[in-house]
């Protein structure tokens, strides 16, 4: 913070507040309503999942990883599945990996739409919010079918999946998708392109591509900023190359190029893309398998240490984990997106003023959960 | 499943696949017909996938992915050695990792991000590790390189009394953030930190905690901190 | 002019003159406090209804369970009034006492007394002045005064952000509103209510009502610049910066609970009648009927400025959850670099259009 000038005011946007996405406090120093310096700080909702993981064993860690990232709990057990199962070289039969991809897709899904209702909430705009999450609730009505949780799923186990899929699961994704892919259009006209939306956040908070690598900033952050980088697509895990999908690009439609329009427009369109994706993989999920087939009796990874990267909703989730032949884990570090993106919030909000800093934040697409886990 | 069935069902198949459908269509028990056409499925994606892996250009898997990660680790370790001799610990090093003393490290990390064969601008996480009671505290860096589509992994230990590193906020701006939680966790000193302080943890929360003799403190401004039980699990 | 034939019904000769004066202008009061407490009920159901069905929601459309759902969700607005009133009424030791039991009245204040100059019909008027529509512009500014002390005795910096921005929204859309009435004005020749109302008398263009709003194309322009300021000076969005929920909580108010803060939701109301009773009686024609001729008795006049009135309060509604938020500096924008020199053309044009056309 240093020294705050004599007509500078520090203000603080508490940790209990409607619309910082968890409990959050940010420490403002403004001159008027411009903005001159943000400190976030975090650690309210530090729960010890590091240390807990250690007093663990490798399948008890999986419930934890759901509560870190709690809007997009698939996608973080894949992450740990994926890196446990490259440790430990087990091959997982074709019709789990088909059902992850299904999980993890509509997951994203339902992870875009909380983050983009909540953004229209933060700039004034009511009705998105609830349209987008009476689609969500579709999404979490398919969860409930297959394995009966509606928010953390404990789903995806190191070898398999939990629960096969439930008689009449691909009718029903099916009759989703068919009812959400025009509903896109429709958000579009209420919130993308309203002109009022488009003064609020075109041209506010631009992040340049070289400032976003360097503070590790990935996901649709980094692509709005018109980097062309994807995981699924540039280092593929699990089956992700058996699919045809684009990766969509922030390019200043309307504005700079990494401004906050572009990041948002950037997760409207990977909504259509995942449902590309799950449209293939319904088409082409093996009709028999055992999912439990190859779940180990007993987890015990050989010794050694493994670093693996995969997609999730925000970003880059990666876990380090480091195995010394017990079951349970030496060090277990998960590296989330959002702690990145959020450690950037002081860098592209110098100058803007106050409203556009909570446009920048909803922008950013935090989950608290994961930054402190 | 009798092996008369399997054999029935394995044999049609084979038929099948070199595209005489009649031998699957003929088989009269409606359930063992499915059974064999649900082999059909799996034995044509089998074969069509290994005609995929056949072709390099389209999926580099994991097998040539690791070897390349190998080669990536060792080849950078000796370019380093070249740059710096004295500095890499090449006997601790192995296929997946670079030992490095820690005086340098600055210098070497900026020779990692600017240099051309190299350009890791991206530096991915930043993990602390306790080797165990009695022995040394160990901070792992993993670097990516968004041009070359390199990673690497770099390991410096440091003692525990005295557990200092050089730090690299400086050249990758996210070493603010990770540094200080390695602090908050570890109790490293990250040296040339322009505002190292606790970032998950209350400021004047004493210990640290991840570190394998952690005890936790018995109040925090009057509040009974619970015990972690003896080997729970 | 009911003030006036109150006085003359009511005894003279009593002790001390200014009495019945005092007792009339009571006997007024009263009615027109019961008739903003009803009303306010039916605009928040209103509201809940209409921004229910906008937002696709299950619970309040009648299909919810519960008391207060009752039937269409009619027991509702009676829950939340009686929520206010049984709050617990918390003042912040830290906060200016007196200034802050004093705001919530000033900005009631400002509200009510513009009431007494709306022609509800015919014969329904209060005080019907030679300058009432001047009058209402003037008075409903006192309520700046009331959130800027509101803001400031909290002793919160959110509360001061929160009023600074709304003094500076209020006064800077005052000045296209009073421009556009200046358009008003200028074709009617008088400033009185009744008088306005009466110019807008006959058809226009052979088969439109003469109102205002259809008489010429400025005028049309002067009732949406007019409306939309009205919108910006209740604090509603697109222009509910002051009390952005998801910025400042709720602004210059979020210090108050309970009844003082029903005071505050209170006249928000309040005010959003006068500006739609304004619009209604200056630009379409107040109680006069649509069909000149029929339906024009003093008891249909009644009907007509209310339905007129409640029609732009329902266009206010749906403005609200429909759009979002403009930002401080972008309102401060539209009010000064545009609205207020299109205002200005509107006069310059309305005057060439009276000399050329008549």
């Amino acid at each position: 913070m240093g020294i705050v000038k004599g007509d500078q005011m520090v203000l603080n946007i508490g940790p209990q507040h409607p619309s910082t996405h968890g409990v959050l406090r940010l420490k403002v120093v403004t001159d008027g309503e411009i903005v001159s310096d943000i400190e976030p700080i975090i650690g309210y909702l530090h729960r010890c999942f590091e240390k807990h993981c250690e007093n663990s064993t490798y399948e008890q860690v999986i419930p934890f990883t759901d509560r870190c990232d709690y809007i997009a709990s698939m996608n973080n057990n894949f992450g740990y599945v994926v890196a446990m199962e490259k440790l430990m070289e087990i091959k997982v039969p074709d019709r789990v990996e088909y059902i992850r991809i299904i999980m993890a897709e509509l997951n994203r899904i339902a992870s875009h739409l909380l983050a983009l209702g909540v953004y229209g909430l933060d700039v004034g705009a009511f009705t998105p919010f609830l349209y987008m999450f009476r689609d969500r609730e579709r999404i979490l009505d398919i969860f409930e079918l297959t394995c009966g949780a509606r928010l953390l799923y404990n789903y995806m186990w190191v070898g398999g999946v939990s629960h096969d899929l439930p008689v009449g699961f691909v009718e029903t994704v099916y009759g989703f998708l068919d009812y959400f892919e025009p509903k896109l259009k429709e958000y579009n006209e209420i919130l993308t392109y309203n002109k009022i939306f488009i003064e609020r956040t075109a041209d506010v908070g631009v992040l340049p591509p070289e400032v976003a690598i360097s503070y590790g900033v990935s996901g649709p952050n980094l692509r709005g900023s018109g980097v062309k980088w994807d995981l699924r697509k540039d280092e593929p895990y699990s089956i992700y190359e058996r699919f045809d999908f684009d990766v969509p690009v922030g390019e200043g439609t309307v504005g700079t190029t990494g401004d906050c329009w572009d990041r948002f427009y950037v997760r409207m369109l990977e909504m259509t893309e995942s449902a590309k994706i799950l449209r293939q993989a319904l088409k082409d999920l093996p009709q028999d398998g055992d999912v439990h087939q190859a779940i180990p009796k007993k987890i015990r990874p050989p010794k050694g240490s493994i670093y693996q990267r995969t997609e999730s909703p925000r970003g880059d989730l990666a876990y380090y984990i480091i195995s010394d032949g017990t079951p349970q884990p030496y060090r277990l570090k998960m590296r989330s997106p959002a702690f990145t993106a959020l450690s950037v919030l002081n860098e592209i909000s110098r100058g803007w003023m106050l409203s556009d800093v909570i446009a920048i934040l909803g922008s950013l697409d935090i989950v608290l959960g994961e930054i402190d886990r | 499943m009798t092996d008369n069935l399997e054999q029935l069902i394995k044999e049609a198949v084979e038929k099948a696949l070199e595209g005489d459908m009649d031998a699957v269509n003929n088989i009269e028990d409606r359930v063992t017909r499915s059974k064999a056409k649900a082999a059909l499925v799996k034995a044509k994606r089998e074969a069509a996938k290994e005609e995929t892996e056949a072709n390099p250009d389209e999926n580099s898997n994991d097998s040539s992915d690791s070897k390349q990660d190998k080669t990536t680790n060792e080849h950078i370790a000796e370019l380093l050695i070249q740059q710096f001799p004295g500095d890499i610990n090449k006997e601790l090093s192995s296929q997946e990792h670079i030992q490095i003393q820690s005086k340098k490290w600055l210098v070497i990390s900026t020779f990692l991000r600017d240099d051309p064969s190299c350009l890791f601008d991206s530096l991915q996480c930043i993990t602390g590790v306790d080797l165990g009671e009695e022995s040394d505290l160990e901070v792992r860096y993993n670097l990516h390189s968004m041009t070359h589509r390199h990673a690497v992994e770099i390991r410096i230990s440091c003692p525990r009394n005295k557990a200092k590193v050089p730090s690299v906020e400086s050249i990758w701006r996210i070493g603010d953030w990770f540094e200080r939680e390695t602090y908050d966790m570890y109790g490293i000193e990250f040296e040339g930190h322009r505002d190292l302080k606790r970032i998950l943890l209350p400021e004047d929360w004493e210990g640290w905690p991840l570190r394998k003799d952690y005890e936790v403190q018995e109040t925090y401004h009057g509040i009974v901190v619970q015990k972690v039980k003896e080997g729970w699990e | 002019m009911i003030v006036d034939r109150l006085i003359d019904w009511l005894p003279t000769g009593v002790a001390w003159p200014g009495l019945t004066f005092i007792v009339a202008v009571i006997l007024c009061a009263v009615p027109v406090f019961l008739f903003i407490a009803v009303y306010a009920l039916v605009a928040i159901y209103g509201e809940l209804k209409i921004s229910s069905f906008i937002q696709d929601k299950v619970g309040p459309m009648g299909q919810g369970v519960g008391l207060h759902a009752w039937r269409w969700g009619l027991l509702q607005p009676v829950a939340d009034a009686l929520k206010l009133i049984l709050k617990e009424d918390i003042i912040p030791s830290a906060a200016d006492k007196k200034l802050f039991i004093l705001a919530p009245f000033i900005v009631f204040i400002g509200a009510f007394i513009a009431f007494s100059a709306l022609p509800f019909s015919q014969t329904i008027i209060i005080a019907d002045m030679n300058i009432g529509i001047f009058y209402i512009l003037a008075v409903s500014s006192l309520g700046v005064i009331g959130i800027i002390l509101a803001g400031w005795s909290s002793n919160n910096k959110w509360s001061l952000y929160g009023a600074m921005r709304s003094a500076a929204q209020i006064v800077s859309y005052e000045i296209p509103a009073a421009l556009s009435i200046v358009v008003v004005i200028m074709l009617t020749s008088t400033m009185s209510m009744q008088g306005i109302i009466q110019y807008q008398s006959g058809l226009v263009w052979g088969f439109l009502p003469n109102w205002l709003l259809f008489n010429n194309p400025f005028t049309f322009l002067a009732f949406i610049i007019f409306f939309i300021s009205g919108v910006a000076e209740c604090n509603r969005t697109p222009f509910d910066i002051p009390e952005a929920e998801s910025e400042l909580v709720a602004g210059a108010f979020t210090e108050y609970s309970g009844m003082r803060y029903a005071f505050f939701f209170l006249s928000e109301y309040a005010n959003m009648f006068v500006v739609s009773g304004v619009a209604a009686a200056a630009f379409m024609g107040g109680w006069q009927s649509p069909i000149p001729g029929m339906f024009d008795t003093p008891g249909w006049g009644l009907f007509w400025f209310m339905s007129k009135s409640m029609f732009l309060i329902f266009m206010m509604i749906w403005f609200r959850w429909t759009f979002p938020r403009l930002r401080v500096d972008q309102l401060m924008d539209v009010c000064w670099k545009g609205f207020i020199p299109i205002s200005l053309f509107n006069i310059f044009g309305v005057g060439i259009w009276y000399l050329l056309v008549g």
